[in-house]
């Protein structure tokens, strides 16, 4: 038996949990509500009312929002064949764990406090267990390359001090292991949608850099191998205006949505669209496989898809909260699944 | 060691007709068995999130196991016109063959259509996962299979009626 025929009972239970993704309607009243009191009892009317009961206090959402997330992390966890497909969606919660330990030790080694509120239940090795880990500098059981990776983090920032350099290291180090553990399932889809998310954070770096007035050679330290468009094409694009952007990455899939994003007006608004068209990038990366009814996508696009209902769900609270326009809001929530 | 070669031949084809009976029923009916599980896994995953699809998943994986009653119907019809059902009737080699040849459309036909009936219902029922008033059409593409299948059926029934026996 193929691998992927070991998918047809995951992919179909997916199916049937997309009913629970909030639509559009849900959205809109969230953005409708006059307050965030009125937003939360909105939520609570949806399959988030149990993350809410169980976690808000104060009005504070944070918590019921992230573990709505892991509880869907889990129960996917329980059924789909390759607990590793999922786990390949949570390195990235791994690495910002790292980082937030490490930039912690950094702070109090200057006097300052340890923020363990930051790190995230997401990630795949358990939170006390890396700050022990890190703390106790026995990295041997850390998976995805941490055990040579945060050695090196530290030393760098005993020889230089400087924070940028050791994300840039922990960035490139995350991407690597994504990239590895994509290229053990052999499935070009899974590769692909890493791809985008590479391709993804290097346009969200290139943007940015280009606006800092930073020198393409120093620009090319920020950017990671392994996406659709290479490190040296990216370099050649970032001494080109941004007129010219779209027509260079004609032949590349991201360059719909990095035209798109920098057709706005005003840097502001071009890096809210493009944050939102990369988003968008990645979602279409693995959307193609909704038609399938054993691809292994399918893991990766529905967890992709509840994420980005998380992070609208967050922008509609936060917009509430702040009392931020309805326009600019709903200008900021990502596509649907 | 004559008399052994001339029981053989003159049983030889009734043997080939129970060979024929045996791969129509065993091939068209692993192919069901097939298509069923695979409609199967895809139901199973439905109704653990919504067990008040069942009746639908039902229909649906019920389909691929049409295939399977093809194949018994020949194997049927094939053993009864040698009459082993009955009182035995001798045949030549070559009608024994021909009536082995006439099982293998449904044999063949109904193990493929039968798989293939299986991966389509298991789509319909990802289809009628998300629009259940869709039933109909949900039902329609996986028959489409159907037609290749009821084709070799009838073929089968031809060949079977055009061997003249006794």
């Amino acid at each position: 038996m193929s691998r992927r025929e070991y998918y047809r009972y995951a992919v179909a239970r997916i199916r049937a949990m997309e009913h629970l993704l909030l639509d559009a309607g849900v959205i809109q009243r969230l953005l409708d509500a006059s307050d965030l009191a009125e937003a939360l009892k909105v939520l609570g009317e949806t399959c988030y009312a149990r993350s809410l009961a169980e976690n808000v206090v104060h009005e504070r959402y944070d918590a019921a929002l992230e573990a709505e997330l892991l509880s869907s992390i889990m129960e996917l966890r329980a059924f789909v064949p390759d607990k590793e497909l999922v786990d390949l969606f949570r390195i990235q919660y791994d690495f910002h764990n790292v980082k937030v330990i490490l930039k912690s030790s950094f702070l109090a080694k200057r006097g300052g406090k340890k923020r363990w509120e930051l790190m995230t239940s997401l990630g795949t090795i358990p939170t006390d267990s890396l700050i022990v880990s890190v703390e106790s500098e026995d990295y041997s059981l850390l998976p995805y390359g941490l055990p040579s990776l945060i050695p090196a983090a530290l030393s760098i920032w005993e020889q230089t001090g400087d924070i940028v350099e050791v994300e840039k290291l922990l960035d490139a180090g995350l991407f690597a292991a994504m990239l590895k553990v994509a290229e053990g399932f052999d499935e070009p889809g899974v590769l692909k949608w890493v791809k985008a998310r590479i391709d993804s954070e290097n346009f969200r770096n290139l943007l940015r850099l280009k606006r800092f007035g930073m020198s393409a050679q120093k620009a090319a330290a920020f950017l990671h191998s392994g996406g659709t468009v290479s490190v040296d094409t990216l370099v050649q694009l970032f001494s080109e205006p941004f007129e010219s952007w779209g027509r260079a990455l004609f032949h590349f899939e991201v360059g719909g949505a990095v035209s798109k994003a920098l057709d706005e007006r005003g840097f502001d608004r071009q890096i809210a669209a493009l944050e939102k068209a990369l988003d968008d990038y990645c979602r279409d990366a693995v959307s193609l496989a909704r038609y399938s009814q054993d691809a292994l996508e399918n893991v990766l696009a529905y967890l992709w898809g509840k994420e980005m209902e998380v992070k609208n769900i967050r922008i509609a609270l936060v917009s509430k909260g702040a009392s931020t326009g309805r326009d600019e809001t709903r200008r900021m929530l990502r596509n649907g699944y | 060691m004559e008399d052994i070669i001339t029981t053989m031949a003159a049983q030889l084809g009734q043997v080939l007709v129970v060979l024929g009976a045996g791969l129509a029923v065993g091939i068209a009916g692993s192919g069901s068995a097939c298509g069923i599980g695979i409609a199967n896994e895809t139901a199973a995953g439905i109704l653990t999130e919504d067990p008040k699809k069942f009746v639908y998943a039902l229909i649906l994986l019920a389909l691929p196991g049409t295939q399977g009653i093809y194949g018994f119907l020949i194997a049927l019809l094939a053993i009864n016109k040698i009459g082993l059902l009955s009182t035995a009737v001798p045949i030549t080699i070559w009608q024994g063959l021909g009536i082995f040849g006439a099982c293998v459309p449904i044999a063949i036909v109904g193990f493929y259509s039968a798989i293939w009936q299986g991966k389509s219902s298991a789509a319909s029922i990802l289809l009628i996962s998300k629009r259940p008033d869709q039933m109909g059409k949900a039902v329609i593409l996986p028959a489409m299979c159907e037609t290749y299948a009821v084709l070799g059926l009838l073929m089968s029934i031809f060949l079977l009626n055009g061997i003249k026996v006794g």
